[in-house]
């Protein structure tokens, strides 16, 4: 079993029982088998939630998240908003546990009562008590660990590393580490993927210039507050539709200046849909941004006294003359230049 | 009755929701000016042309709304990154330059047709441009995203017509009508006219009547300062009209 529900907890339940086990416990849960493509969804969801709030965030499929806060200005901040994000993005009150390094903060969350920091301080000493199942071995070895009376981690602790690698491998070795409060293992920082797309699959064809209009623009919002959390800026874009009959359509351009913003991305999509002549109704609106680059997203306001982002007048500007032709756009000064 | 039970309504809103949930249209804060450094700042109520808000010249004929328009044009090239013009066809940048325009910050758009001058005022102004001339007609239908993009970004724009239709009006915030007075003549040379500009719509601040300016014609090489100061007011008194505080000019 990789994860259980809150509700099931009560009855014994816990992640890395025997299905038959489970069942045995908890009779009336329900059970429900692993959909990698859907937890790897949720996977990225959660990890774009948390990359704004520090440098480092892993995500592991069975429902564990780690965020480190290690030079964080205000970790406090990061924490809460972590809460408050994890609770609006899956409707659940998390547990939360702050502590030395992964392995004893992933503990301390699992007997934090949902909604509550347990925080450590010490590692060695909140571990001690531990049952040594909690450690990250296979069935076989903590059989090992039994059969030895090695039943805390204060027990593991104890005995030095040297020793255990010779009972269980390298892994005997890692648990002794583990145990002591040594945290041996480092976080494996999420990277956003250089891709995305958001789309709407409507339930009656759409024919409805504005209702389109409508979808998109909650698309762009959507792309973009997902841009900005990446940092992201994207330097391509992509809107395809989806017909009742027929092949797909759709209509792509690089962009020079990456678009961040709604306004941005809705200014290019907004100004294709209103020229737009679909074969047929729409079932399926898609906007993609294939390449997105790094750090692209601008800080408003930044330098000049008066107005804002140079950068997304510059982009409205290429849009118009896209749309409308190079010589909409003139430029006094390189007139001048050329002259 | 009535009242208690909107103050309660409005007291729940509060409520739920804080405090700025909901704001009485005269607790609203005025729109920050954006000082000219021309005799208009006055008129204003604020101090400056107010920013993120909608300021129409009007006029019949030549009556100095459009060499106003370009010393403020001038003016905003030196102080924005953007400074935009959109035009219908007229515009003639040799008319701008004895200003002393900064030409790097200037972007003139041509639009051919209404549509293509509303669409590109709006997707400017709400990227954060500066300032933008506006020299031609805007459709209805762009009015709106003109005004909340202008309200977003917090530019400053400024129409040039004759004679605003009726959603134009209404748009505006503040609309100054120009009028001849008389042609000034210096040694038998043109050198500017005298114009009366009166406030016709002032929703920034309570209006303020109107003034009469001298607009003497850029000559020579002059400086940004020598060319402001070209656009000067002549002194006022104020006198009573139907009861309430009035500016006029007395010459």
């Amino acid at each position: 079993m990789v994860a259980a529900s809150e509700e099931t907890l009560p009855f014994g339940v816990a992640p890395g029982m025997a299905m038959r086990h489970a069942e045995h416990f908890c009779p009336q849960a329900t059970f429900v088998l692993p959909d990698e493509e859907a937890t790897a969804r949720i996977r990225e969801l959660i990890a774009a939630v948390f990359y704004d709030l520090a440098p480092v965030v892993e995500v592991r499929e069975e429902g564990i998240a780690w965020i480190d806060v290690r030079g964080v200005v205000r970790p406090g901040e990061s924490i809460r908003e972590m809460r408050r994000r994890l609770l609006k993005a899956i409707g659940r009150e998390p547990r939360l546990g702050l502590a030395p390094g992964p392995f004893s903060a992933r503990l301390a969350a699992a007997r934090a009562r949902p909604g509550r920091l347990l925080q450590v301080g010490d590692a060695r000493a909140f571990l001690s008590p531990l049952p040594s199942r909690e450690l990250p071995l296979d069935a076989e070895q903590l059989e090992r660990l039994d059969l030895l009376g090695l039943r805390t981690l204060a027990a593991v602790a104890a005995i030095g590393p040297s020793e255990l690698e010779s009972q269980l491998g390298r892994d005997g070795r890692h648990a002794v580490l583990l145990a002591r409060g040594d945290e041996p293992d480092q976080l494996e920082p999420w990277k956003p993927p250089m891709f995305t797309s958001a789309h709407r699959q409507f339930g009656e064809a759409v024919a409805d210039r504005a209702a389109l209009l409508f979808v998109a623009r909650a698309l762009c919002a959507d792309l973009a507050d997902e841009l900005g959390l990446r940092g992201a800026g994207a330097k391509h874009l992509r809107v395809r539709l989806v017909v009742e009959s027929g092949e797909p359509e759709q209509r792509e351009s690089i962009v020079r200046h990456p678009l961040s913003s709604t306004a941005e991305l809705f200014g290019l999509v907004s100004a294709w849909i209103k020229e737009w002549q679909p074969r047929a109704p729409i079932t399926e609106l898609w906007i993609e941004l294939p390449v997105l680059e790094g750090a692209g997203r601008r800080q408003v306001r930044l330098w000049t006294g008066g107005d804002g982002n140079s950068e997304e007048v510059a982009a409205a500007m290429e849009r118009l003359q896209e749309r409308f032709g190079d010589e909409v756009i003139w430029k006094p000064a390189r007139s001048a230049r050329g002259a | 009755m009535q009242g208690q039970k909107l103050e309660l309504a409005i007291d729940s809103i509060r409520l739920r929701y804080g405090s700025q949930a909901l704001t009485r249209a005269g607790e609203l804060p005025p729109p920050q000016p954006w000082a000219s450094g021309t005799p208009i700042d006055s008129l204003t109520g604020i101090g400056g042309l107010p920013r993120g808000r909608l300021t129409l010249f009007t006029g019949t004929g030549t009556c100095g709304k459009l060499t106003l328009a370009l010393a403020l044009l001038a003016k905003a090239s030196q102080e924005f990154a953007h400074a935009i013009v959109i035009d219908g066809g007229g515009f003639d940048l040799s008319a701008l330059l004895p200003f002393s325009c900064e030409l790097g910050a200037l972007t003139v758009v041509r639009a051919p047709a209404p549509e293509i001058a509303g669409e590109a005022a709006a997707s400017l102004v709400r990227a954060g441009a500066g300032f933008l001339l506006l020299l031609r007609d805007v459709p209805q239908h762009w009015l709106g995203p003109l005004e909340s993009g202008a309200s977003r970004s917090g530019t400053v724009v400024v129409g040039v017509v004759e004679a605003p239709d009726r959603a134009l009006a209404h748009a505006s915030s503040f609309s100054l009508g120009f009028s001849r007075q008389e042609w000034v003549w210096e040694r038998g040379l043109l050198v500017g006219l005298r114009v009366s500009a009166r406030c016709v719509k002032n929703r920034v601040a309570p209006p303020l009547g109107g003034t009469e300016l001298v607009i003497r014609y850029p000559l020579g090489t002059q400086t940004p300062a020598d060319l402001r100061q070209g656009i000067t007011e002549v002194p006022l008194h104020v006198e009573e009209e139907e009861g309430r505080p009035r500016k006029s000019a007395a010459v």
